[in-house]
């Protein structure tokens, strides 16, 4: 084939002698040869003839020359030698590296490395094929193709990424290359992991699931820890990109001690002091101290932050940063990042914070860190990011702290002031408060502002912070100071932004506060002057929304006990000077100014230039809960007065309103619950009526089963009395006489007892509740009408007694009258002294007698 | 916290089938009855006690849902136990089981120990799959068994406990190589070395942490 090629060249005159064949034309050759050689020789050597030339040509080797060396990737697997040239060749042509050879070519343009990616990995399989070579340990291929991977993904990660986890084991394959025992190939592994986990979470999980901790930990400490060179810091680098922002491998993290094996490497040495700090050791420290932040960092979970600080604490994590704080000769930036990390390990967590406060300053006299720390934040002299660092860990300090809060405005009020010999806080803050730099003006406003976030108490508890004036005036309390600052021409507007928003926290909630504002002289007028002012400065323009926002809180929070400044007349000052769409366009411009937007991004304070410190993260975080509420406020006043909507109202007020809410929301459960108990005693009442009528029922009936005995106790007197009388000769001492009385003593009784229960019956009508007795009466009289009952029993009992007894007497009768005839005929007898002469004459008399009776 | 052995553990299983929650009833003892689908891989940890020893379990709960399973598959190397969790109170999870347990057979390592679960036991009235059936596919596949409910914890901490065990016993077998971290077994500061099922050199490596720096 080459030998045709030529000989065509020699017969078309080709390229004339002594002139070099061009770029392009090399390489078609060399690619020719690649594809056709059958030795593997040649096809090695045009390997590494591409190899050389694809620095120096990369566009041509890279247009012509990936479809050959894929080739090669996929036939020529067992010569480790042509392999690597491949690899190395592809990894030339996509890296985003520019080389030197190149420098003067002007074809190159600056993504071509990128282009050159995409076309390669335009076809999965050759990812998969590049990541098979990993698996050969012959040096030359895996390095290479370690390489070349870490190029094509740092071109495109994120194609690479889901690329490499599909492919089966994938990442795992990655990092057993971790445990490669030739260096090299370990720190280039260690590259690439670094591109492969930036911003993929999956990925950063399965590394850390494939024990990626302890690996990195161990190489971290065979080099040194932070003594080590550069492949600690890209330890500490991957562990970074494992940490951030995934909370699954920071709990992870946490649950392996892996805190507690960090802990240790910030402890500085003796030596450190004496050798002082190289290049690299700075580098790994700060990428240290990123990892530390990277666990704590407020935008984190919670609970996982929680925990961590509690591990940093306890590990002695805390103490080293602190030592670090008080230790000399420790360079500028790593002091910031030590102090920005010190603030997120103490943010919230109040062991720590109390730990922060106890560090001592080996100063003479030794001094409170917290006291030096501010000595820097206001000392002009300083570098800003330490001032901010400074800032930052105060306020996180102070964050859910209201102890910590409470000292800070302890130093400033009038008992504690007689320890003068030592510097405080408090005393500090004013320094800022009121020297000339503006930058201290502002940290400071901004410091003593943290002091009072969510603490009513402590917001009235400043106001009666007083400052002595010079030239011995009268005493001036520290917010008519703060409003006279604000009011003074010469006073920078960063100065002014500062004092806002330690007013407007001041205010907010405060009631006290904005009374103690309204009697301070001028500053409505200075508010209303600056609303009304037509400045275009959008600086200005900042200012004004703030004083709109401080203006509309004096509405807010106003308690009314100023006669003129209710807030009635602050809305008609608004109304009548301002203008309420004017007032709420201004109000507005706070937060369309760019810093707001910055501020409220996170907590931190951060700025490249102190120009840019202007609103703080809290106070960004009081006008978004306020705005709209004093904008619809505002808005909602008419001419005539305040519009009372429920959301005009003040916080009292609406406190007031809720309080009355509740108690008509109680009060109508309680009515609920009467009218329910209403309805059960009705249903009572009902029931008890009806068993009343019952036992009215029935004791009608008892009364006329009773009536009923009566009449037959009568009927029975009667018949007992009508033959008496002829029992009278016989037996006068018989008991039907005590028969009679009784019947006559339980009508009695009877009598007794239905007055009495007639009368119960018209009290149980008129009161209901007394049926209770009626009820017992009723049974008592049933007692009782048991007892006539036995009685009349005893009655009956007896009349038939004396039914027996009265047949007795007749039966003796008849025998007295058989007697009787006898008697008579025996007289007869003896009279004709022949009785059987007429025995029929005594029959039919003694046949009348009976017939007479 | 020192630990005696530390276990690293997967949950796998069909989605909405209780992984999450067995994990957060045995890390928290609650219950979250809101499904909340589970991206890629979330981690948890706790520490039991087997034989007097402290042992750590990290556990990997993996989402069950298909667009994840080539991450989830990362995940079977590295463990030394697998608990395989279907939904009693749906047959097709059930069914699933051959498929998982084939992939967690393909891509672990082979000493693994994998707990079938059948979980929901609380939702009885809802059952489609019967216990036995649970327990002859285990019996099958040389499985360990246990129906739990993530619900009312009853037989969860059981499920786990019961794993660590097996693995506890196969350590004391001699059958993991403990020293191979890979297996997802760890050895703590807290073991004593010498103990003469180890050899002695790689896995006491712990100990010599605090002499960094």
């Amino acid at each position: 084939m080459e030998f045709l090629k030529s000989g065509i060249k020699t017969v078309l005159g080709g390229t004339e002698p002594g002139q070099q064949p061009s770029a392009a034309e090399t390489v078609e050759k060399l690619v020719d040869r690649v594809y056709s050689s059958t030795l593997l020789e040649d096809r090695r050597d045009a390997c590494r003839a591409l190899k050389a030339l694809s620095r120096k040509y990369r566009i041509e080797v890279g247009a012509q020359g990936m479809p050959p060396l894929v080739q090669v990737l996929q036939n020529d697997g067992q010569d480790a030698e042509i392999i690597g040239y491949a690899l190395d060749t592809l990894c030339n042509i996509v890296t985003s590296e520019e080389f030197d050879e190149e420098a003067d070519n002007p074809t190159v343009s600056v993504n071509v490395g990128e282009q050159f990616t995409e076309m390669f990995i335009k076809t999965p399989e050759n990812v998969t094929l590049v990541m098979g070579y990993l698996d050969e340990y012959d040096f030359r291929v895996r390095r290479a193709a370690i390489q070349l991977i870490t190029s094509l993904i740092a071109n495109k990660t994120r194609e690479l990424q889901d690329l490499v986890l599909v492919s089966p084991m994938g990442v795992s394959k990655l990092m057993d290359l971790l445990t490669d025992s030739r260096e090299v190939i370990r720190n280039d592994v260690l590259l690439l992991l670094i591109e492969l986990t930036k911003g993929n979470s999956n990925i950063q999980k399965i590394v850390a699931f494939e024990n990626a901790f302890d690996r990195l930990f161990d190489i971290v400490r065979e080099e040194g820890c932070s003594d080590g060179g550069i492949v600690v810091e890209d330890c500490l680098i991957l562990l970074l990109n494992l940490l951030k922002n995934n909370s699954s491998n920071q709990q992870f993290f946490k649950e392996g001690s892996y805190i507690q094996k960090l802990a240790p490497m910030f402890v500085l040495g003796q030596d450190v002091e004496e050798a002082g700090w190289s290049p690299q050791k700075v580098s790994n420290f700060h990428c240290l101290l990123q990892v530390v932040r990277a666990l704590v960092t407020p935008s984190n979970q919670q609970q996982v932050v929680t925990a961590c600080q509690r591990v940093m604490q306890k590990s002695q994590l805390l103490h080293a940063l602190c030592e670090i704080l008080m230790s000399s000769g420790v360079p500028a930036d790593i002091l910031t990042e030590t102090i920005n990390a010190v603030a997120e390990v103490i943010r919230g967590e109040r062991d720590n914070q109390d730990e922060l406060s106890r560090v001592m300053a080996p100063s003479n006299p030794p001094r409170p860190a917290i006291v030096v720390l501010l000595m820097s934040m206001i000392n002009e002299k300083q570098l800003l990011a330490l001032r901010c660092a400074v800032l930052y860990c105060f306020e996180c300090f102070l964050y859910r702290n209201s102890e910590g809060q409470r000292a800070v405005v302890q130093t400033l009020l009038p008992s504690s002031a007689s320890d003068v010999s030592s510097l405080s806080t408090g005393q500090l803050l004013c320094t800022g408060l009121f020297s000339a730099d503006a930058l201290a003006n502002w940290f400071s406003a901004v410091a003593l502002m943290h002091s009072l976030v969510e603490n009513v108490a402590l917001k009235e508890e400043l106001l009666r912070v007083l400052l002595a004036t010079p030239g011995g005036h009268r005493p001036i309390t520290l917010l008519e100071q703060c409003t006279n600052l604000m009011q003074q021409e010469r006073y920078r507007l960063q100065s002014k932004v500062g004092l806002l928003m330690l007013l407007s926290l001041w205010l907010a909630h405060c009631p006290g506060a904005v009374k103690a504002l309204l009697e301070t002289q001028g500053t409505m007028a200075y508010l209303t002057a600056q609303l009304c002012s037509n400045e275009h400065d959008e600086r200005e323009f900042l200012v004004q929304g703030m004083c709109a926002f401080l203006m509309g809180l004096c509405i807010q929070f106003n308690d009314n006990s100023l006669p003129q400044q209710r807030r009635e007349d602050i809305s008609q000052l608004i109304i009548k000077r301002i203008g309420q769409e004017t007032f709420c366009n201004k109000l507005a411009e706070v937060s369309r100014h760019e810093a707001y937007s910055r501020a409220c991004k996170q907590a931190q304070i951060r700025a490249k230039s102190a120009g840019e410190l202007l609103l703080d993260y809290e106070y960004c975080k009081l006008y978004k809960g306020l705005e709209a509420l004093i904008a619809k406020l505002v808005s909602g006043f008419d001419v005539d007065g305040i519009e009372l909507t429920e959301l005009t109202l003040s916080s009292e007020a609406s406190a007031l309103v809720s309080q009355y809410k509740g108690i008509i929301r109680g009060m109508d459960g309680q009515i609920q619950a009467l009218q329910q108990t209403t309805k059960e005693l009705e249903q009572e009442n009902t029931d008890l009526k009806e068993k009343l009528s019952e036992e009215q029922s029935l004791r009608a009936q008892i009364s006329d089963q009773n009536t009923l005995l009566k009449a037959q106790l009568g009927a029975t007197n009667g018949q007992a009395s009508n033959h008496t009388p002829n029992d009278q000769t016989v037996s006068p001492a018989q008991p039907p006489l005590p028969a009679a009385a009784v019947p006559a003593a339980s009508e009695e009784d009877l009598n007794a007892a239905r007055y009495q229960a007639n009368m119960y019956f018209a009290e149980n009508i008129r009161l209901t509740k007394e049926l209770e007795t009626l009820r017992q009466q009723l049974v008592t009289e049933k007692q009782r009408s048991d007892a006539t009952e036995a009685a009349l029993k005893a009655t009956q009992k007896d009349q038939e007694d004396l039914l027996e007894l009265l047949a007795d007497q007749e039966a003796k009768l008849t025998r007295h009258e058989d007697n009787i005839l006898l008697r008579g005929e025996e007289e007869t007898q003896t009279k004709s002294s022949g009785s059987s002469e007429c025995p029929s004459s005594g029959g039919d008399a003694a046949i009348e007698l009976s017939a007479s009776r | 916290m020192s630990y005696a052995y530390l276990f690293k553990y997967i949950i796998i299983g069909d989605t909405g089938v209780g992984k999450s929650c067995l994990l957060l009833q045995f890390t928290d003892k609650r219950f979250q009855p809101v499904h909340d689908l589970t991206i890629g891989v979330e981690f948890g940890a706790r520490m039991i006690t087997i034989d007097g020893k402290q042992i750590k379990l990290q556990i990997w709960d993996t989402a069950g849902q298909e667009a994840f399973r080539s991450i989830t598959r990362s995940y079977y190397r590295g463990a030394a136990g697998a608990l395989l969790v279907y939904d009693i109170t749906r047959r097709e999870t059930f069914n699933h089981l051959t498929t998982w347990l084939e992939d967690a057979r393909q891509h672990s390592n082979s000493n693994m120990v994998i707990m079938l679960i059948g979980n929901k036991s609380d939702l009885d009235s809802r059952r489609e799959v019967k216990k036995e059936e649970g327990e002859a596919f285990a019996r099958e596949h040389g499985l360990v068994f246990m129906e739990t409910s993530a619900r009312t914890a009853a037989n969860v901490e059981e499920a786990f406990i019961n794993t660590a065990k097996e693995i506890y016993e196969k350590i004391q077998e001699g059958v993991f190589d403990i020293n191979n971290e890979a297996n997802g077994i760890k050895i703590g500061q807290q073991h004593s070395p010498t103990n003469p099922s180890l050899p002695g050199s790689g896995g006491a490596a712990g100990a010599a942490n605090s002499g960094c720096c």
